[in-house]
């Protein structure tokens, strides 16, 4: 949050914060709210550490920690005799945001402003196969998240305006939120020898709402659209290690930002490549698909990031 | 981009989506049709190996070491392993949990036949059919005259390229590795 009252206050603001700057803030402050409950909690959004890059007035970095996934249930079945075979779709996620924002020069030089944000969100919906490769999934999920922020005050004018910039809700302020999230996956699945090739596209709203907050002035009232493409290869090694065959792949994709998560992360896109090498698990311990290690690395407009740990996949 | 861009895209999306579906319709897989391709053995002495629960014991030789036992709708005899340290506690009726290796054959069979050894034509008993293949994971499901199906995981040298739904699947019992005793 400090990075936005950074960008909201002119320099020769010793005095106060003047209403107009105020509510510049809190709207600001419902974008990021919006934008880190959904990069925390959205099962679609990879977890790792972000940096801002290209602005030597602030430092920003973000820690996403992740857990959840998403599967279809069981084999198709037909939907009577329309030549269409569906299957139930389960989604779930959890994960908590730390953004720190350190102000390196300016009116605000030598603050920190700390947010954290805890997001769950569960769902579901079916899958629908048109042909043996094409199918499409129409889901819908709730998230609740809350978000919490803190802030650090070294500099002289934010020393001064502490006090009012509490009470005015742009500072130390909590809020809980619930999102709605509809969603399509359009997915084409081919294979080549034993390679499988995986195109898929999402278009997804959310409308997120505050329900709970510190301040009358903290409130959340927005909407956000994003719409990933995503090309994945899972490739079969032909060797074994304590008896699985190693598999290696991964996936390139780009998702578009619109709305309040474009606002709030101030950029309109995410890009993200993937790698893993992991062992097949798949008929041979419960319902897992592969177990190994995998790592990302993500790229925006202003800031990059990357990820790496297990990667578990499992199949329903 | 704006909100109405998206919009469009997803608008283009779904009719991409409708275009695409209307081009071929989806199937069930069916293990009941007849292969392509000639007569023939694909491959012989895969050996796979399974838990099969609800397993009835039809009847038990300690003095012989043997074990009848009947599941997906069949009964088929094996050897305990040395493994097996329950073997003699177990009794005629039970109902057990058995891990069990067992090895297949898979035909293309014409008129339920296939050329044998000097290319003359015989005869084939198929115990299963084949229902899905599943080459990237090595998966090979099986479907039994009782309806049933079971997937086993088959080694890296199992030619499932060359396997598909319809071939026929001749089913030899191994080995006993585990007995489990669920109910007597």
């Amino acid at each position: 949050m400090g990075l936005i009252l950074a960008g909201q206050l002119p320099l020769s603001a010793w005095a106060q914060i003047t209403p107009s700057q105020a509510d510049q803030i809190r709207s600001a402050i419902a974008n990021r709210v919006e934008a880190e409950t959904i990069l925390g909690g959205d099962y679609g959004l990879g977890g790792g550490t972000y940096k801002s890059t290209g602005n030597s007035n602030h430092t920003t970095e973000i820690s996403i920690s992740k857990f959840g996934g998403s599967g279809d249930v069981g084999d198709p079945q037909p939907l009577g005799d329309l030549g269409i075979g569906w299957q139930p779709r389960l989604q779930g996620s959890m994960g908590y945001v730390d953004a720190k924002n350190d102000f390196n020069a300016g009116l605000l030089k030598n603050d920190r402003s700390e947010s954290r944000t805890f997001a769950i969100q569960f769902g579901g919906g079916a899958r629908f196969w048109l042909n043996e490769n094409l199918s499409v999934a129409p889901t819908f999920m709730g998230m609740y998240g809350h978000t919490s922020n803190e802030y650090t005050a070294r500099s002289a004018f934010m020393t001064a305006n502490l006090p009012q910039a509490r009470q005015l809700g742009l500072v130390d302020w909590n809020a809980s939120t619930w999102t709605l999230r509809p969603a399509l996956d359009l997915q084409y699945v081919c294979t080549w020898d034993r390679t499988i090739f995986t195109l898929s596209s999402d278009p997804t709203y959310y409308h997120t709402k505050s329900f709970g907050s510190s301040s009358p002035n903290v409130s959340i009232n927005g909407n956000s659209r994003t719409w990933a493409n995503k090309f994945d290869v899972d490739v079969p090694l032909g060797g074994q290690l304590y008896d699985h065959e190693l598999r290696t792949g991964g996936y390139l994709s780009r998702t578009q930002l619109y709305g309040d998560i474009k606002s709030g992360l101030n950029t309109g896109y995410l890009n993200e490549v993937h790698g893993r090498l992991v062992l097949d698990f798949l008929s041979q311990l419960w319902k897992v698909q592969w177990i190994g290690i995998g790592g990302s690395y993500f790229w925006a407009g202003n800031f990059t990031g990357w990820s790496a740990g297990a990667d578990v996949s499992f199949r329903f | 981009m704006r909100s109405g861009t998206l919009n469009r895209g997803a608008g283009s999306l779904l009719l991409s989506v409708l275009a695409l579906g209307l081009a071929g319709c989806w199937t069930a897989p069916v293990a009941n049709v007849q292969p392509k391709g000639e007569a023939r053995l694909i491959q012989s002495g895969i050996r796979v190996e399974s838990v099969k629960d609800g397993v009835t014991v039809k009847s038990i030789s300690a003095d012989q070491r043997f074990i009848v036992l009947n599941f997906s709708g069949a009964t088929a005899t094996f050897k305990p392993g040395p493994q097996v340290a329950n073997f003699y506690q177990v009794r005629a009726g039970d109902k057990v949990q058995a891990t069990v290796a067992q090895e297949l054959a898979i035909y293309v069979l014409k008129n339920g036949q296939a050329p044998g050894a000097g290319g003359k034509p015989e005869a084939i008993k198929a115990d299963a059919k084949v229902l899905m293949v599943d080459p990237s994971y090595r998966l090979l499901t099986l479907q039994y005259p009782n309806g049933q199906a079971e997937t086993f995981k088959v080694g890296l040298d199992v030619k499932l390229l060359e396997m598909e739904s319809g071939d026929s699947v001749v089913v030899r019992p191994l080995e006993l590795i585990a007995l489990q005793v669920e109910r007597p």
